[in-house]
């Protein structure tokens, strides 16, 4: 559908209006796409991506040419104006604009549907409490994870079962690329420019994106005890995935105490001087999860437990850490905590039926996890935590 | 192979001032705000060394010290302590660069401070002087005052990292564009 734009059309009907947004592959005749254009490779993936690595706008992987065509017709299935600025983003301080989500999301291969996850994912990583100007320059290996809750898990195939922290064929792989890729291209998140990332991480280039298994957890959605109900995004700084094994543990509080202790090493962020505070993220299975609620019936105690397990007796650490952490107040009766308070713990359930494993997710420290609703459009107000 | 357009994924960066700001001149009399952090132990010692001078010149020194927790509650209190302590100084002096994120908030600390029109110079080690620049320009001040450190410096011991100071003496008062020839007579 191609549509001409009047001036002084005055207010339309919900539908037209988002019909309006859609110009489609001719465009309009008022341009309300800003971006410059370039004149490339448009049919040969290979070549295009070969041009855009050559730009700084690429990840090694193939990207998909954005020719105005796929932009218009990204944008034409949403309710959003290309010229909308959803946020800025640092340490470039770039203007993230709906149109300049659609370039990069086109490039990664991302679905339309999936813009207004993309948005309030973007949202909610802009938040200064998110801190992400530190983890897009820190020398840590430290990304975003991204949460889904409410039904539109399935409605864009988020996984939340068997793979779901990498490796199910699903949409999510795209939808965390094309955030990545806005980290890179409008962020200005560049390794040995802005970023100082020794190591880097697999999760900085296609992201982890993953649902919580809703239908099977004991506890209320994880966004939902975080004040936002239905479907959501809840980000979460997070240094990498470590795994925790256990064959051995029948009861609740075996599990915990297995979990808990697991967590404490030396070298966490949350356990260093150089960071105040922290926060730290368990995904823990189904299985576990109907036997930890079955013995720990309240979500507070398991985090109280899981919490006490976590301390770290400050004689393990070395003199120099030990004195930095005391100047700090972090040391309390000879023990030192991953993080300062139980409710830091905070915990999803998702992954496979065959249970045996939980990953623990280290959060950077400062970064605060945000949480946002999911929106169709722009009149809703967004709800953050 | 078909030719066409594609548009452009990046976003243009802020607008900038490319000056320095104003020079530190003459120091006698004047407060020297020294901001500190609670990462580098090397930090504190040449800058302990370095407000030793500052006031043989005839200067006031205060130190701010801030930690990496700058969010939440615990961020509303330091920015506020920031505001405090920027509205009391005459000149800034703000380190250390030495790793990723504390190199983005001794730059942004150092904006902060040179945005209220402060003489300000930030101080960052080798490693860490690309990012500082890029950070800087991104901040939307290129021409930051910027002052470097060999690298590494945290792993050397305390002799070693004064010796460091005493040797960047002169080239901290060039950075910062201070007028202190009695420190210099004195270092010397």
């Amino acid at each position: 559908m191609t549509v001409t734009l009047q001036a002084g059309s005055g207010p339309q009907p919900e539908q037209a209006a988002a019909d309006l947004r859609d110009c489609g592959p001719q465009g309009c005749d008022l341009d309300w796409l800003s971006s410059a254009r370039i004149e490339t490779e448009v049919d040969d993936v290979a070549a295009f991506s070969q041009f855009a690595l050559e730009q700084g706008w690429g990840d090694g992987m193939p990207l998909i040419p954005p020719t105005e065509a796929r932009v218009r017709d990204f944008l034409g299935n949403g309710n959003r104006y290309a010229d909308e600025l959803i946020c800025t983003l640092p340490p470039q301080g770039g203007e993230c604009t709906v149109e300049k989500i659609a370039i990069n999301a086109v490039m990664a291969g991302a679905r339309a549907e999936s813009l207004p996850l993309i948005i309030a994912a973007l949202e909610a990583m802009a938040h200064p409490d998110f801190e992400l100007f530190g983890q897009n320059t820190t020398t840590a290996p430290v990304y975003p994870v991204t949460i889904v809750n409410g039904p539109i898990r399935d409605r864009l195939d988020i996984p939340y079962g068997h793979g779901c922290l990498g490796g199910a064929a699903t949409q999510a792989a795209a939808i965390g690329r094309a955030i990545r890729l806005i980290m890179r291209n409008i962020a200005g998140q560049v390794p040995g420019i802005t970023s100082q990332t020794t190591f880097g991480s697999p999760g900085r280039v296609a992201g982890v994106v993953f649902g919580e298994w809703e239908e099977r957890s004991p506890w209320a959605p994880f966004a939902e005890r975080r004040g936002v109900k239905g479907d959501a995004v809840s980000v979460y700084g997070t240094m990498g995935t470590m795994n925790v094994l256990d064959t051995v543990s029948q009861k609740g509080h075996e599990f915990v105490e297995m979990i808990g202790k697991s967590l404490a090493y030396p070298g966490a962020n949350g356990l260093t001087p150089c960071m105040p505070f922290a926060e730290i993220l368990l995904a823990i299975n189904p299985v576990w999860a109907q036997i930890i609620h079955r013995d720990i019936p309240a979500l507070e105690d398991v985090q109280q437990m899981l919490w006490e397990r976590t301390a770290m007796d400050a004689g393990h650490l070395t003199a120099r850490h030990r004195e930095q952490l005391e100047s700090l107040g972090r040391v309390s009766n000879g023990k030192v905590y991953v993080v300062t308070e139980p409710r830091d713990v905070m915990i999803v359930c998702c992954g496979g039926g065959g249970g045996l494993h939980a990953t623990g997710f280290h959060s950077f420290g400062s970064s605060l996890t945000q949480t946002v609703a999911i929106k169709s459009g722009p009149d809703n107000k967004q709800e953050k935590t | 192979m078909a030719i066409g357009q594609i548009l452009n994924p990046s976003a243009a960066m802020a607008a900038d001032i490319a000056g320095p700001g104003p020079d530190a001149g003459v120091l006698d009399g004047k407060v020297v705000g020294i901001r500190v952090d609670e990462i580098w132990r090397c930090w504190d010692q040449i800058t302990e060394l370095w407000a030793n001078e500052f006031r043989a010149a005839g200067a006031t020194v205060r130190f701010w010290r801030c930690s990496q927790g700058r969010t939440g509650a615990e961020g509303e209190r330091i920015a506020a302590s920031l505001e405090e302590f920027l509205q009391g100084i005459d000149i800034a002096l703000v380190g250390l660069a030495n790793c990723g994120s504390c190199t983005g908030w001794t730059v942004r600390d150092a904006i902060s401070a040179a945005h209220k029109g402060l003489p300000t110079t930030a101080v960052c080690t080798e490693n860490f002087v690309e990012l500082s620049q890029a950070l800087s320009r991104r901040g939307g001040r290129s021409g930051l005052r910027l002052h470097i450190l060999p690298y590494p410096l945290n792993e050397c011991d305390q002799e070693q990292v004064e010796a460091v100071a005493r040797e960047h003496l002169p080239g901290i008062l060039q950075t910062m564009g201070a007028q202190a020839s009695a420190v210099l007579e004195q270092a010397v």
